[in-house]
């Protein structure tokens, strides 16, 4: 090949290569509209201040940013928005070992927040992040489960807590919850949070008495 | 040697800020691998800490790049600068706009409310990883840029020598500033602010910038072994070409999982396997070229050249490729294995080659023949060998997060602050070792040709 022959290889070639890229990105942008849910308002607002406090300095979203702290694409999908308010605001009176510090966010940028990364949980990412392979199986087979480990799970309760180690780490952990506390206040505790613990973040768990109860029962068996 | 040009020494300025940044950015990446472990250690939270990391990175590797740039251009034209006032104004305007960035950063770091929009632009950071710079800084850059462009092309128009070395640098300078653009403009959308900033940032690492390493390493390979011109030209535009035809449509795998269309984990897929291999024919050219002539002077110069193009290779292809397909890539995608991937591909493909430009060109500027060599390679070593554990131990990190967090279901926080805390230890340990090495570059930059040297070429302290 003569060097004029390969220059123009260069040339044009990039060229080809840059209008294919040019006419993709062109169809990608008609659909993106139709893989997410609308903008409002709020969620622009809650962009705003994802960029205001440099969030990405620190977490990832979508698989992008800086991998310090836990992606935030799906969370909103796993934790309660009282408790993620809550949190922004204040993270380490939430949860004392919290690595994250306190920037002042404000009650309307919480919320914003809030609603920016609901938006993102619900943007159409092609199955990412995928559900964890070990995690999905062990509910599908297995042993038999009492009443009280299918509603812990029903309920989502292992987003936030742990129990020999398999879990969220946001709440406490529950491997020996049937040591420390006893059925009254494990049962009370379900039904309103706040009154057994001050300032809590955790929800009231919105299930009938019965479904309650076998929580209960659940839990002293953890010992 | 020594330059012909006078104007040639302004390369020096901007080797000088690149060097002292890059000392800047390894001192706060020891530090932000501490806070790995120890989040609170320091005045600044990490997510401060990492936009000077990267910053700095990004900024005196451009540094570099122009340096190196203005020196080639005088060098392949055999003339003196258009305007080397114009030159020194856009030195020192772009050493004074990124100062002012720095201390913005330092500002919100201690101030986060300090960033509050002013009339919907944030005016310390933008808030987007790699381009943080706010708004007006953006303006600022854009502004420089086009002056060295325009500058360098002005030089290429006096004597009208239009050799493809400088075609290719200048080129590849030109593609850099435009893809700067789409990182300029605010978006609602995440989706479509995700979309349009990996233009800017796979656009430069794995396009504009690949375009300027080729250019540079025919023109070291020229200068370090006085290979011929012709054949070194043709393979660059090979090269070159290949890094298009692959990096370009090769973007498509940051597009498989940030809300985009399916059709983009084939077409990512596909070509963006296919991007090691101009890589591979860079260090093939590199080894071809060496074996022709071994009575080389300039000895760390050429010695540095070949390092990147072998570290080039195996970081930017080899440890890109592991995780590029998206069936592998749904579970790498946002772990420590992107993170290792990063570290060894500036360090391989753009770090080592700044300083071998450093290398290739400084001696001739500082008007000496020989140097003291030892320096060079006791940097070299140091900051290879600790490079090369620091990214073994966050692959490692990522092996574990991948299996523990994606594959068990574990969670985040227990993964990073438990089962990988030996690999953040190690990882500090080797950073210290990275900082010994830019330590000792340093120094050997500050020093090359300005000590005595005795009779035999060799520093008084080895005799």
């Amino acid at each position: 090949m003569s060097n004029k022959a390969a220059k123009n290889l260069f040339i044009y070639g990039s060229l080809f290569f840059f209008v294919i890229f040019l006419a993709l990105t062109y169809d990608t942008m008609g659909k993106l509209d139709k893989r997410a849910p609308e903008i409002t308002e709020q969620v622009n607002a809650g962009k705003m201040a994802w960029h205001k406090y440099d969030c990405i300095g620190c977490h990832t979203i979508f698989g992008n940013g800086s991998y310090f702290a836990p992606d935030l694409t799906k969370t909103t999908d796993k934790k309660p928005k009282q408790y993620l308010v809550k949190f922004l605001m204040d993270p380490k009176g939430v949860k004392a070992t919290a690595a994250m510090p306190t920037f002042g966010i404000t009650a309307k940028e919480a919320d914003d927040l809030v609603a920016f990364l609901e938006w993102c949980s619900k943007v159409n990412t092609n199955d990412w992040p995928p559900k964890p392979i070990l995690a999905t199986a062990a509910g599908v087979g297995g042993q038999e489960l009492t009443a009280g480990q299918r509603l812990y799970r029903s309920l989502g309760c292992s987003n936030c807590h742990l129990i020999n180690g398999i879990g969220g780490t946001t709440g406490p952990d529950l491997t020996h919850v049937g040591g420390k506390r006893n059925q009254e206040w494990l049962f009370g505790h379900f039904k309103d949070p706040g009154k057994f613990v001050p300032n809590s973040a955790m929800p009231k768990v919105e299930a009938p008495d019965a479904d309650l109860q076998q929580l209960t029962e659940y839990m002293l068996t953890l010992k | 040697m020594s330059i012909r040009y006078e104007s040639q020494k302004i390369a020096q300025n901007f080797y000088t800020f690149a060097v002292l940044l890059f000392l800047v950015q390894v001192l706060v990446g020891v530090i932000a691998a501490v806070q790995f472990i120890l989040p609170d250690f320091f005045i600044l939270n990490f997510n401060i800490i990492r936009s000077l990391h990267i910053n700095a990175l990004v900024v005196w590797l451009l540094s570099g790049f122009m340096g190196a740039t203005y020196y080639v251009v005088c060098s392949e034209s055999e003339s003196e600068l258009w305007s080397l006032p114009l030159a020194q104004l856009q030195f020192w305007a772009t050493v004074v706009t990124i100062a002012a960035v720095i201390v913005g950063y330092i500002w919100m770091g201690l101030f986060p409310q300090a960033n509050n929009p002013i009339m919907g632009i944030n005016p310390l950071s933008e808030g987007r990883e790699y381009i943080e710079a706010p708004r007006w800084a953006d303006v600022l850059i854009v502004i420089s840029v086009l002056l060295f462009i325009f500058n360098c092309f002005m030089t290429m128009l006096k004597t009208k020598k239009w050799t493809g070395i400088q075609g290719v640098l200048l080129g590849g300078m030109v593609f850099l500033a435009l893809m700067y653009l789409p990182g300029m403009y605010y978006t609602s959308s995440m989706v479509k602010d995700q979309f349009w900033w990996w233009w800017v940032v796979h656009l430069w690492v794995e396009g504009s910038w690949e375009i300027i390493a080729g250019a540079l390493l025919a023109f070291m390979l020229m200068k370090t072994i006085g290979a011929k011109r012709e054949v070194l030209e043709k393979w660059m535009y090979i090269e070159v070409a290949l890094v298009l035809f692959t990096g370009i449509l090769g973007t498509g795998h940051h597009y498989y999982w940030i809300g985009t269309p399916e059709y983009w984990m084939w077409i990512g897929g596909l070509f963006s396997s296919l991007e090691p291999i101009p890589l591979l024919l860079m260090v093939w050219d590199a080894f071809r070229t060496t074996r022709e002539n071994r009575n080389v002077a300039n000895k760390p110069a050429l010695f540095y050249t070949v390092a990147h193009a072998i570290f080039n290779f195996v970081g930017a292809g080899l440890w890109g490729v592991i995780h590029t397909l998206p069936q592998i890539n749904k579970w790498t995608h946002g772990t420590q294995i992107t993170t290792a991937h990063g570290h060894l591909a500036f360090y391989g493909a753009y770090v080592l080659l700044v300083i071998s430009m450093i290398y290739v060109t400084l001696p001739a500027i500082r008007g000496v023949k020989e140097y003291n060599f030892s320096r060079a390679y006791q940097s070299f070593w140091w900051m290879t060998i600790s490079m090369v554990f620091i990214v073994l131990t966050i692959t490692g990190a990522g092996m574990v997060q991948v299996y523990m967090e994606r594959l068990m279901g574990l969670d985040y926080v227990t993964v990073k602050a438990n089962y990988n805390l030996w690999f953040w230890i190690l990882r500090a340990i080797f950073g210290a070792g990275f900082l010994v090495g830019v330590g000792i570059f340093v120094v050997d930059y500050f020093k090359l040709g300005r000590e005595p040297m005795s009779a035999t070429g060799l520093p008084p302290a080895v005799l």
